[in-house]
């Protein structure tokens, strides 16, 4: 199907490169889209170094927080188009651009992506982080190429494709070719090389090989992307101690990859130190996950593993302390010996407080969390509301918190959008319009605030708003959850009640 | 049909034959310590990484966690056990070192790369689904659900993921563990066996959720899911309905309508089960199942109404899974042949052929196979004549005890294990 061998620069051949102008042509990048194949051999000046860089970053962000909070797959779509005609622009052959900017726009793609490669080969976590939004950026582009970069790329991929004859179909597959439309071309590959799609149930299996129809094969050249990029990132890690030693290049690079902190919450301590007795009282201005993880421990007086974690860090988060903690929960599971509870239970908490095994101090989950991993299964209640509830229950528990049934709606069919974030935000700002109405303030202005990233986040503006006694400009405060520069406004680290916490 | 008539209840006096004395009688006399140490080295000619590397973690003294234990052989392996005699053990992964070292080693350096792709399929998360047991305990009828479960995982693993070394293991209590040991399977990433995970796992979503099963109408021809309602089918009738009653009370009932999509349905067949609630729960399914099928095939009906008998049978008789047991490289699972430390039984292995045979209840106590071998009903020659050698002994009370058995299950399925290939540690994964 695609012509595999074709030699990458060939003149005249089949494809985007032969609309390219001479000059593109025989430069050191023919081809608009690249897999990042070989490193960049030419001379790159430190400011352009830095500008690239963020830029990059700039997009890749732009995805993370598109996947976060857009309304559905076109809505990102946009969102990351917008990105990146802002910071990254990569123009087609076929434009009537200049050839000298088309050849800038790739080398600064391409360029790019290497020093963020070097930048994010840090830790374990960054890695994770970088290789999660460039598949996602390779994604993005793939989908959007026209057909003739598809085919550029693949080749470019050098992917191994083991294309199935419509007469192999009938014969290997039988009945389940059903399965897949009519006139789809199917490859067969091992069941690992399409993860995504086995995941999803999206191929047909038979004794470890995938099928895997034409429209899919991206998945196939991500998955090349992937693993390819994993093991070059390993390999950058090693390299980077060696580079210590360049004064210029390491600031910047701890620079880019510190950037991304931005999901990790910062404990502010808000409701001051919390004790094992007035968790309860406090409960009223928990987020609406938490609220359901508080309720069921208190019928069930027990919670599973998911839930523990998650309210367990949420506690945590909000200035309970490890001693106090212990006597909540030990309380909370009233049903059990002490025993029981300090073999089952008691290492898991004071884990979660860093006191055992690696003894890293864990930070509360984050929306971007709750919402994207470890789903609740049967039995567990954990998760988030908006995205894991059915409708009827959703709606069950808004009204329990006392919402009128238009506000209920409002919240309802945000959730229904997928746009789980943006709902609880919305629920914030209506208890928050309430309470001002109890205390009859007159609520002329909206209470309007930037979307809820963390449980915590939402405890701290409730909490906040409501210790200020609707003082104007609380509730006025815009959060950023973006916020490099936030830890700067946050209280130093000593003045801090509760636990300090960094992102490692 | 109450719960009191049926339930039996497992745990029992068991646990007080449970001490460090009768476990050391049980790992120096009955564990199948050859066969075992075969297993986790893999047929392998001499002692590979395959098992030094591997770790092993010891509860001792009742609550004591030892983890990264490792042996460089079988005799240390044999001599530790005996000494330590825990109560429970629970097998790793194999590291880049040996874990014994792990302490002193630093994290980049220390960490796995391959174990047998694991998966623990536990009886509490049925309880939303069985009415005759809760919690720990599990009876005949419950039990059922298993025999489900292994049938329709068995099969996926074989004819699916093309895995043919594949090893059932009864936990002891109340579930059951898979162990698939062909070397591809060992060798899969992190990320690989989330995705295995995710294909088989078919009931997704929490407590708050109505219908835990969003398969669109194309997927009756995916082979899975095909094959999985063929298994399901068998069974659904004299298990879910006679057995369990899912549609006895109306408490029962409201919970599978829950999930129909359907709001006048609903309310129909609500009214109709409440005027009639003496109807068997046989009845009531296929009224169900006839109505739904008559608003399906109107125009302009959702078409979650035309999969609803197929969602719903595999909403409650789908196996349901742990996931996170068996999508991380690192996750520690029970042993075979340890003992269950609520229940004194033993995790033995359940023949491929015997998922509908199998009975959790016949499987043999600690106090059980310490009465065999110390005279009772058994050979009285093992316990007295002490100038026979340790090994005698073992060999004579291993031939006699109600575990001999599943000791020759265990067996078996050790010889048909190919050695590997090569030791993970020199290669790659590059498919």
């Amino acid at each position: 199907m695609f012509s595999q061998n074709a030699p990458k620069r060939e003149g005249g051949g089949f494809g985007d490169a032969s609309a390219a102008p001479e000059v593109v042509r025989r430069s050191r990048y023919p081809t608009r889209l690249s897999v990042y194949a070989d490193p960049p051999d030419l001379e790159v000046s430190i400011e352009e170094f830095e500008a690239f860089a963020l830029d990059r970053l700039q997009v890749l962000r732009s995805i993370e927080d598109a996947q976060l909070r857009a309304k559905g797959e076109e809505d990102i779509r946009k969102r990351v188009n917008e990105a990146l005609e802002k910071h990254l622009p990569l123009h087609t052959n076929r434009s009537k651009l200049p050839p000298r900017q088309l050849v800038a726009e790739r080398r600064k793609d391409h360029v790019s992506h290497f020093i963020l490669r070097l930048a994010f080969s840090r830790t374990e976590e960054l890695r994770g982080w970088f290789l999660r939004y460039e598949c996602a950026l390779l994604k993005h582009r793939f989908k959007e190429a026209d057909i003739a970069e598809k085919q550029e790329l693949l080749a470019a991929a050098k992917l191994k494709l083991e294309h199935l004859s419509p007469a192999a179909r009938e014969t290997r597959l039988g009945n389940a070719s059903l399965f897949y439309p009519p006139q789809e071309q199917l490859f067969e590959v091992d069941f690992e090389r399409v993860l995504d799609l086995v995941s999803h149930l999206q191929v047909v299996l038979q004794g470890g090989r995938a099928f895997v129809p034409q429209s899919e094969v991206a998945t196939l050249l991500l998955h090349e992307f992937r693993q390819r990029l994993t093991r070059a990132l390993a390999v950058c890690a090693k390299a980077l101690p060696q580079m210590g030693e360049d004064e210029r290049l390491l600031p910047v690079l701890q620079n880019l990859s510190s950037q991304t902190a931005r999901s990790e919450y910062q404990s502010t301590g808000a409701a001051g130190a919390v004790s094992a007795d007035n968790v309860d009282a406090l409960s009223s201005g928990f987020p609406l996950c938490m609220q359901h993880l508080h309720t069921q421990l208190l019928k069930d007086h027990h919670l599973r593993h998911g839930g523990r974690m998650q309210f367990g860090l949420f506690l945590k988060g909000i200035g309970l302390g490890l001693q106090e903690a212990l006597v909540y929960w030990r309380r909370a599971f009233g049903n059990m010996t002490d025993d029981q509870f300090q073999k089952g239970y008691a290492y898991n908490i004071r884990h979660n407080y860093g006191m055992e095994g690696k003894r890293a101090d864990y930070t509360p989950y984050s929306c971007h969390r709750i919402i994207m991993s470890n789903p609740p299964g049967p039995g567990d209640h954990h998760g988030c509301p908006f995205r894991h509830f059915s409708t009827d229950r959703l709606r069950a528990a808004l009204h329990r918190d006392r919402l009128t049934d238009a506000e209920v709606r409002e919240i309802a069919e945000l959730a229904g959008a997928g746009h789980y974030q943006v709902a609880c935000t919305r629920h914030l700002e209506v208890k928050m319009q309430h309470r001002k109405a109890q205390q009859q303030q007159t609520s002329d202005t909206e209470t309007h605030i930037s979307s809820i990233a963390s449980p915590n986040q939402f405890f701290d503006l409730c909490i906040g708003d409501c210790k200020s006694n609707g003082s104007k400009q609380s509730h006025d405060r815009d959060v950023q959850p973006v916020a490099p520069t936030a830890a700067a406004s946050l209280p130093p680290a000593g003045l801090q009640k509760g636990p300090a916490y960094s992102y490692s | 049909m109450t719960r009191e008539e049926t339930a039996m209840e497992l745990d029992d006096d068991e646990t007080a034959e449970l001490s460090p004395m009768t476990l050391g009688v049980y790992y120096r006399r009955l564990f199948p310590h050859n066969a075992y140490y075969k297993w986790l080295n893999y047929n392998a000619p001499a002692t590979s990484t395959e098992f030094t590397h591997r770790e092993f973690s010891f509860t001792i003294n009742d609550g004591i966690y030892l983890r990264y234990q490792s042996f460089k052989d079988m005799g240390e392996f044999q001599r530790e056990l005996t000494r330590l005699s825990p109560s429970k053990i629970d097998i790793g992964a194999i590291f880049t070192a040996v874990p014994k070292h792990a302490k002193s080693l630093q994290p980049g350096v220390f960490r796995p790369v391959a174990k047998e792709l694991v998966f623990d399929i536990d009886m509490t998360d049925y309880d939303e689904v069985r009415t005759c047991c809760q919690g720990g305990s599990i009876c005949s009828k419950c039990w059922r659900l298993m025999v489900i479960a292994m049938h329709v995982l068995d099969r996926a693993l074989r004819e699916d993921f093309g895995f043919s070394q594949i090893m059932w293991v009864y936990s002891g209590r109340r579930g059951v563990h898979c162990w698939v040991c062909d070397e591809r399977a060992r060798q899969l990433d992190d990320a690989a066996r989330k995705a295995v995970a995710g294909y088989l796992s078919i009931v997704r979503g929490g407590a708050e959720q109505g219908k835990k099963v969003n398969l669109s109408q194309r997927y009756s021809h995916h082979p899975h899911i095909a094959r999985s309602i063929e298994i399901i089918e068998e069974y659904f009738e004299d298990v879910l309905l006679v057995d369990q009653e899912i549609l006895l009370t109306r408490e029962r009932w409201m919970k599978v309508l829950a999930a129909l999509p359907d709001e006048e349905l609903r309310k129909t067949l609500d009214a109709q089960w409440s005027r009639r609630p003496d109807r068997s729960s046989v009845e009531k399914w296929s009224e169900m199942v006839d109505i739904v099928e008559k608003r399906a095939s109107k125009r302009g009906a959702k078409f979650a109404l035309a999969t609803f008998e197929r969602d719903m049978m595999l909403q409650y008789a789908y196996p349901r899974l742990d996931e996170n047991v068996t999508t991380h490289l690192n996750h520690l699972l029970k042993s075979p042949f340890c003992i269950h430390p609520k229940t004194g039984r033993v995790c033995t292995p359940i023949a491929h052929s015997q998922f509908d045979s199998f009975d959790p209840f016949a499987v043999p106590t600690l106090s059980q196979l310490l009465k065999e071998i110390s005279g009772g009903n058994g050979d009285p020659a093992a316990d007295k004549s002490q100038e026979q050698s340790q090994e005698q002994s073992q060999r004579s009370a291993k031939s006699f005890s109600s575990l001999v058995g599943y000791v020759d299950i265990f067996e078996t399925f050790v010889a048909s294990l190919s050695p590997s290939s090569n030791t993970h540690t020199s290669q790659s994964l590059e498919f």
